[in-house]
C-alpha cells in the first residue's frame, strides 16, 4: 500500500469551503470510477450536521473518527488555520494526512509536522497536490485523466510539473504505481527518501522518476535512497536558470547558495551515475533505459 | 522581507538583547546633535538592504570633530546600487572577542537550527568551509518555547556562559516575528558585557500578514503589483515574458527557454483556476515590463480553464506576438478561441518555447 488504497476512508478538513467541496466530488467520482471506499466523512468547525456532495460534516476530526473508520485525512483549510488542521488530525491519529494548502507560515508547518512526528502521523506536503495510485485512489487534486496504471513511481515537489512528466509518460506506455506530490514549501512532511521506502515496501514500482527544483538537498538524499534499495531513478531538476535569492514561486525554491541550485544538484545526481533529463519530454526516453 | 539593521535592533532590544546606543537620522544636518546624545566616539552605519556594506564603505568611525563631513559623504553615497537614506549613529564598542550566532530553518532536520560560532564577524559560509569544526549547531524542536539547558551547554562549548540568554532571548524574537533567519553578526564581548553589534532578521513572507505587515518592500513595483493580485512573479532581464501554471512548469519553461539560448524577461504563475481576467491581467502585467518582445503562455488546465486562459489572452490585446500552449481541461474550446484570432498555437512546451526563442532573437 503506499499511504492510502482502495480501502481507504478519507476525511476532508475544510470540507466546505469551495476548493474542499469541489475537490470532495472529484475524489469521489474516482473512487466511484476504481471502486474504492473514497471520502467518507468532511469537517469543518461550526458547519458540522451540513452535507457536501452527500459527505457528512463534523465539528471536529474527533467526531468523524467516532462514526468513520478514517485512514487519512486531505486538507484544504486556509494558510492561516492550516497548522492547527494537521495537528488536530495529528491529535485523532489519523495516519496519513495530506496538505494541500499552499503559503502557511513556515513556523507553523515546522510545529505541526513535528507533533504530528509524535504521533505517529506522516505528513504529505504541505503546498502538493496530494497523491493518486491508479486504480486506487486519489488523496488531493491530481488529474486523473492524463494517468494510467503501471509501475514507474512518480515523486515530486511540484504539482503541475507533475502532471507534465506522468502525461509524457503514459503517451509513451509507461503506467504509474503511484504519482506523490511532497510539496514545494521548504519544510515538509514526508521527503523523496521516506517515499522511496514507501514505494519499495509496496514491491509494485520498478522506477522512480523523482522531479525536484531548486532549493534544499532533499533530491540528492532520495536518489542515495533509491540506489541503495535497488530501485532504479531518473530524475529532473526545474530552476536551472533561477537566479539567487529570488522566490521562483515556490516557498521552497529558492537558491540559497552552497549546494542547492538546479546546476550543482544535477551534477551530484551525475555522479552517482542517475540519468537526469533536461527537459519534461527526455524523462520517458531515460526511464526506458534504466527498466 | 528583510528588517534593516536598526529594525532588528529594536526589535532585539525589546526582547532583552543588549544592543549600543543609537539614533536614526535621515540627513547629514542631524549627525552632530545624535552624537552628542549617543556617545563621544560613534560609528555611521548606512542602512540598505545589501550584504558586505562594511567593505563596500558604508560604516564609517566618526568623531565629534569630523561627524559633519563624515555624516556627509556617507549620505552621498551609493552602495552597491542602493542611495543612502537612513543612517545608524551608534556608540563604538570596544570589542574584546567577536562571536557569530544565528537561528534560522534547517530543512533536512525540519527544525530551527542555532548556529554558534567563536569566530564572529565573518560571513558564515566562508566559516563553514574553512573551518566547520568551529561552527556549533542545534537544532530546536519548534514545540519548545525556550532553549533547553542541554542543547545551550552543547551550542555555547567554552564559550561565555553570559551568552546563553541571548541566544534564548534571539530563539523568541525568531519565533514571535516569524523569522526565517535571526543573526547577530558580530555578537561581541565588550568591557560592559555581550552586545549585539549588528543585527538581522529576514521574515518569512507567508506570515507578513499577521506580523502587521502590509507591503513586501523587497519587491520591485511591478512584482509588489502581481503579488496584490497574488501571482509569484519574478523579474529576470531578457526578453521573452513568460506565463505558466504552477511554479515547477514555469521554471521548467524558463529553463527550456535558456536550453534554447533565449532569453527570459520575467515569470509569472498565475496559480490555479484562474478565470479569463485574471489571466488577462497576468499578460498585461507581463507585457508591461520594458523589453519583453513575446510572450510564451505554457498552461496544463486542471482546475484552470483552457477556454478562460484563451478569453484571457484574447482580452488582454497586448502589443507583443503571443504564442501558446495550452493542454488539459476544455483545451478544445481554447484552442478555437485562439485560432480564429491567429494566435500561433503549438502542441508541446519544447515548441512553444522555441517558437517564442525564435521570434525574441530575430
Amino acid at each position: 500500500m503506499i499511504y492510502a488504497d482502495k480501502d481507504t476512508e478519507i476525511l476532508v478538513q475544510g470540507a466546505t469551503g469551495s476548493q474542499g467541496a469541489f475537490h470532495i466530488n472529484l475524489m469521489n467520482q474516482y473512487a466511484k470510477e476504481v471502486g474504492g471506499r473514497g471520502v467518507v466523512a468532511g469537517m469543518t468547525p461550526g458547519k458540522g450536521g451540513q452535507q457536501v456532495h452527500g459527505v457528512p460534516v463534523y465539528n471536529t476530526v474527533w467526531d468523524a473518527m467516532d462514526h468513520h473508520d478514517i485512514g487519512a485525512s486531505v486538507i484544504f483549510v486556509p494558510a492561516g488555520g492550516c497548522g492547527d488542521a494537521i495537528m488536530e488530525a495529528a491529535d485523532a491519529r489519523i495516519p496519513t494526512v495530506v496538505v494541500i494548502t499552499e503559503h502557511i507560515p513556515v513556523h507553523d508547518v515546522m510545529r505541526a509536522i513535528s507533533y504530528a512526528r509524535t504521533c505517529g502521523t506522516k505528513v504529505i506536503g504541505p503546498n502538493c497536490p496530494g497523491f493518486l495510485i491508479p486504480g486506487e485512489c486519489k488523496l488531493g487534486i491530481t488529474p486523473t485523466n492524463l494517468c494510467r496504471k503501471g509501475d514507474i513511481g512518480v515523486v515530486s515537489r511540484s504539482g503541475t510539473l507533475t502532471y507534465e512528466v506522468i502525461s509524457e509518460l503514459s503517451l509513451a506506455g509507461f503506467g504509474q504505481s503511484g504519482i506523490i506530490g511532497i510539496g514545494g514549501d521548504p519544510i515538509i512532511g514526508q521527503t523523496f527518501s521516506d517515499v522511496m521506502d514507501v514505494f519499495y515496501a509496496d514491491g509494485k514500482t520498478r522506477a522512480t522518476v523523482l522531479i525536484g527544483e531548486v532549493g534544499g538537498n532533499l533530491e540528492i538524499r532520495g536518489a542515495k535512497r533509491a540506489e541503495s534499495l535497488g530501485m532504479p531513478v531518473v530524475a529532473y531538476i526545474a530552476g536551472i536558470s533561477a537566479p539567487k535569492e529570488k522566490r521562483m514561486g515556490h516557498a521552497g525554491a529558492i537558491v540559497e547558495g552552497g549546494e542547492s541550485d538546479a546546476a550543482s544538484k544535477i551534477e551530484r545526481l551525475k555522479e552517482l551515475g542517475i540519468p537526469v533529463a533536461t527537459r519534461p519530454s527526455e524523462i520517458p526516453l531515460l526511464v526506458k533505459e534504466v527498466v | 522581507m528583510k528588517f534593516r539593521e536598526y529594525e532588528a535592533k529594536k526589535i532585539f532590544r525589546d526582547a532583552g538583547i543588549p544592543v549600543p546606543n543609537s539614533e536614526l537620522i535621515t540627513r547629514a544636518g542631524e549627525a552632530a546633535s545624535a552624537q552628542a546624545r549617543v556617545a563621544d566616539k560613534v560609528v555611521l552605519k548606512a542602512q540598505v538592504d545589501v550584504g558586505g556594506r562594511g567593505k563596500a564603505g558604508g560604516i564609517l568611525p566618526a568623531t565629534e570633530e569630523n561627524i559633519s563631513d563624515v555624516a556627509k559623504e556617507l549620505f552621498g553615497k551609493t552602495i552597491k546600487g542602493l542611495p543612502v537614506e537612513l543612517v545608524l549613529v551608534e556608540e563604538a564598542l570596544e570589542i574584546q572577542h567577536e562571536y557569530y550566532l544565528s537561528i534560522t530553518i534547517d530543512r533536512s532536520a525540519k527544525m530551527p537550527v542555532i548556529l554558534f560560532s567563536e569566530e564572529g564577524g565573518v560571513e558564515i559560509e566562508t566559516l563553514a568551509k574553512e573551518n566547520p569544526g568551529a561552527l556549533h549547531r542545534a537544532f530546536i524542536d519548534p514545540c519548545f518555547t525556550d532553549v533547553p539547558d542541554f542543547i545551550m551547554r552543547n551550542v555555547l562549548g567554552s564559550a561565555s556562559k553570559s551568552i546563553g540568554p541571548v541566544i534564548n532571548a534571539l530563539y523568541h524574537v525568531y519565533c514571535k516575528t516569524d523569522a526565517i533567519l535571526a543573526e547577530i553578526n558580530p555578537l561581541v564581548m565588550t568591557p560592559k558585557g555581550v552586545i549585539a553589534a549588528d543585527g538581522k532578521i529576514v521574515l518569512d513572507d507567508n506570515a507578513l500578514v499577521r506580523q502587521g505587515i502590509s507591503e513586501n518592500r523587497d519587491l520591485t513595483p511591478r512584482e509588489a503589483e502581481a503579488e496584490k493580485h497574488g501571482f509569484s512573479y519574478v523579474e529576470l532581464g531578457g526578453n521573452i515574458g513568460v506565463i505558466g501554471n504552477g511554479a515547477g512548469l514555469t521554471m521548467a519553461t524558463l529553463d527550456i527557454i535558456a536550453h534554447y539560448n533565449g532569453h527570459a524577461a520575467n515569470f509569472l504563475d498565475v496559480g490555479g483556476g484562474a478565470g479569463f481576467e485574471r489571466v488577462a491581467r497576468a499578460v498585461r502585467l507581463v507585457a508591461s515590463m520594458p523589453g519583453v518582445k513575446v510572450i510564451v503562455v505554457n498552461l496544463l488546465g486542471g482546475i484552470t480553464r483552457c477556454d478562460e486562459v484563451a478569453r484571457g489572452i484574447i482580452d488582454a490585446g497586448v502589443p507583443q506576438q503571443v504564442i501558446v500552449r495550452l493542454a488539459g481541461t476544455n483545451e478544445a474550446e481554447g484552442r478555437r478561441l485562439l485560432e480564429e484570432k491567429g494566435y500561433l498555437m503549438l502542441d508541446t512546451m519544447d515548441q512553444a518555447i522555441r517558437a517564442a526563442v525564435e521570434v525574441a532573437n530575430k
